[in-house]
């Protein structure tokens, strides 16, 4: 069977995207399993959050995509940070094990909270839709250019953060060794709130990237979280370059099995590349050194 | 203390013997507070289905009230049940085996998706609890169900024969279906498959899409490579919420046809007008002239009920006259050997359960005929006939086209 060239390309083109917007939330995911050691699986109902945030602040206050971005980020981080603070860390002593199922437990409970204040309803964000632009062979869309440019800033910003600020730092220091960085210091309670901000807000902005070329609903989040796991899975867990080169390796591969397969089986993907990855490499691509 | 509890145990079985003669003397005090009857509704409160669950169930609360209040079935009771099947087959099932373990309710009513009802269907035969349904799949009637259910939906193969009638209509020359994965998925397209080469439209090709996945760029991109005039969204919908945006993106301009359920007024409001403009709709018509339907609308406190209520509406009516038929035996067998003995016959026709008891308890034939259409069925459990109502997306409202 020959492959056309152009539909390949229009397939990397569209996987590269879709893993850029799955690159967001997998940070954070990744960013609390360094630093708190437990897969949070409580990111979905964040996103959700996040997306819900981010569309009131679009619908009801009338701010454009990129501000309400912003509004999603804060108001996700300061979710996280109550959430966790509440509810997951009098489970961390119990075991990574524990805290994750509490975690589970959690996001269906808030999911339910978005369900309760929101409705079932879904949404969409007050933004132009617009046609794409084709390029050569290649069909691209404003909007997805739009959210590749603040994918790609968040993530800017999120390495910034950690290469050049003391706090980043610190941050970098307990996930590679939280008992030597006590010894040097750092504040390991200051440290978990402020990676719990940081990511769970990455968790809202993702949210809010999914709604704009979407549309939101309370179970948005739980849709992606398990394709946001395998990305962090395959690029190592703990490891945030990893986890970008997980989910744009997730995207593209979801995107190109559609040569061979039915769009049907396409989520089976992932989760084939997660047990490829755990048994070849158990590290995942990048290992799981933080940064 | 042996001594002790010997005596008192003496003393409870006089007590308990006494009472026991008590209550032999007294039948007609037993008989005069019979049980309430149970039944069970499942029906999508939350998921894909979500938007229509909630109204379903108040429907059928409804005629519960209106029955209770007119002295219930034959002095009976009913008291409704409530679950929610998430959209969900698993959860369905849950739901499903606690109103029949835990609740012993005599019917399930109002389970929304193909794949909840195939889910639930064989836990009803098995217990012998009768389960009337609004999915729409070919195959559920086709399960052993020995009887033990009834659905209110045409069924694909009379649904979709009727839309590619109405396909021949508007004269397209190529059609390209993307579906959702579901159980009508495969017998819709092979049901246009039959219908379309009759004139002179061929079906160009069909994507199945796993239908929560949040983008279908690539799906979009392979119906718009088939170069088709028509595309058939034969999704939910939260899936065709994004394909109405995907195919206005990839600049696609031909007509776009889909399911009522999925292009729904919600769907409209969601989406800018000049992606949704133009796009027809299917919808099974409830029978929107009649008082059963205008009586319901009024007790909702809407002018446009959509066809599910209507059919909850139905189910609910059914089975209590069934019920009543049975001189009262509240069992899902005896629901089944007597709905069709007050659905459908030369009695005198009813549109509403209270109207329908009045009549059985003087001992006369009755013909239901409720807010969704003539409820006639087939041995397998099929309504004969359902008119299709099709209408089109024009400036974020929908207007009426044809009835088919």
């Amino acid at each position: 069977m020959s492959v056309p060239l152009d539909e390949t390309a229009q397939l990397v083109v569209n996987g590269l995207v879709a893993g850029t917007i799955l690159a967001v939330p997998a940070i954070g995911f990744t960013a609390i399993y360094a630093v708190l050691r437990f897969p949070n699986f409580s990111l979905a109902s964040h996103i959700t959050i996040g997306a819900f945030a981010g569309y009131a602040a679009n619908t009801l206050g009338g701010w454009p995509a990129s501000a309400a971005v912003v509004a999603a980020f804060v108001v996700a981080g300061a979710a996280g940070v109550v959430n966790d603070h509440v509810v997951l860390r009098p489970l961390r002593p119990a075991g990574a094990l524990t805290t994750a199922i509490g975690a589970v437990a959690l996001t269906i409970v808030l999911e339910n909270v978005v369900r309760f204040a929101f409705g079932n309803d879904l949404r969409g964000y007050a933004l132009p839709i617009r046609r794409d632009w084709q390029l050569g062979p290649i069909r691209i869309g404003p909007q997805q250019v739009e959210n590749l440019v603040i994918a790609v800033l968040a993530m800017a910003a999120v390495f910034a953060f950690l290469t050049f600020t003391r706090t980043g730092k610190a941050m970098r220091a307990v996930a590679d060794d939280p008992v030597l960085a006590g010894l040097k210091g750092i504040d390991a309670e200051r440290v978990a709130r402020l990676t719990n901000f940081g990511a769970m807000g990455l968790a809202g902005v993702g949210g809010v990237l999914l709604g704009l070329d979407t549309t939101i609903d309370p179970l948005t989040g739980f849709r992606v979280i398990l394709s946001v796991f395998a990305a962090a899975v395959v690029g190592g867990l703990g490891s945030i370059p990893g986890a970008v080169v997980g989910a744009l390796t997730i995207g593209v591969a979801e995107e190109l099995s559609l040569l061979s397969l039915a769009p049907a089986y396409r989520t089976a993907v992932g989760f084939v590349a997660i047990l490829l990855v755990l048994t070849l490499r158990p590290r995942g691509l990048l290992g799981e050194r933080a940064y | 203390m042996r001594n002790e509890r010997a005596r008192l145990s003496r003393r409870a079985l006089l007590a308990g013997g006494a009472a026991a003669a008590a209550v032999a003397s007294f039948p007609r005090v037993v008989h005069a507070q019979p049980a309430t009857i149970r039944l069970g509704t499942l029906n999508p409160l939350t998921g894909s289905g979500g938007s229509y669950g909630p109204s379903m169930r108040k429907a059928m609360e409804w005629v519960a009230q209106e029955v209770n209040a007119a002295g219930g079935v034959l002095g009976r009771q009913v008291q409704l049940v409530s679950e929610d099947d998430q959209t969900n087959p698993e959860a369905a099932v849950r739901a499903a085996r606690k109103l029949i373990d835990v609740d012993k309710v005599v019917a399930i009513m109002g389970t929304w998706a193909s794949a909840v009802t195939t889910a639930v269907a064989p836990l009803c035969w098995e217990s012998k609890t009768f389960l009337t349904t609004v999915s729409g799949s070919d195959t559920i009637t086709q399960l052993p169900h020995q009887g033990y259910l009834i659905r209110t939906q045409p069924n694909t193969h009379l649904q979709i024969g009727k839309l590619g009638q109405f396909m021949l209509s508007l004269k397209v020359k190529r059609v390209f279906v993307l579906a959702a994965q579901t159980p009508f998925a495969a017998p819709s397209y092979l049901r246009l498959g039959e219908i379309l080469p009759k004139g002179a439209t061929e079906l160009v090709g069909q994507v199945i899409y796993d239908k929560d996945k949040t983008t279908f760029r690539s799906e979009v991109d392979q119906a718009v490579r088939a170069k088709p005039d028509l595309v058939y969204l034969n999704g939910y919908q939260p899936d065709c919420t994004v394909l109405m945006k995907e195919l206005f993106k990839a600049g696609y301009t031909g007509a776009k046809v889909a399911q009522g359920y999925a292009v729904n007024a919600k769907l409209l409001g969601s989406l800018p007008n000049e992606v949704t403009d133009g796009t027809y709709t299917a919808t099974p018509s409830p029978s929107v002239e009649s008082a059963g339907y205008k009586r319901l609308a009024k007790a909702l406190g809407t002018d446009d009920l959509d066809p599910y209520s209507c059919q909850c509406h139905d189910h609910i009516s059914l089975v209590l006259l069934a019920i009543a038929h049975a001189k009262g035996e509240a069992t899902g067998t005896a629901i089944k050997d007597h709905v069709r003995n007050i659905s459908q016959g030369n009695g005198v026709k009813v549109d509403n359960a209270v109207e329908g008891l009045k009549l059985l308890g003087q001992g006369k034939a009755i013909n239901y005929e409720g807010a969704s259409g003539p409820c006639d069925f087939t041995d397998t459990g099929d309504i004969l006939d359902c008119k299709i109502r099709f209408e089109q997306a024009q400036g974020g409202k929908f207007k009426f086209v044809t009835l088919i």
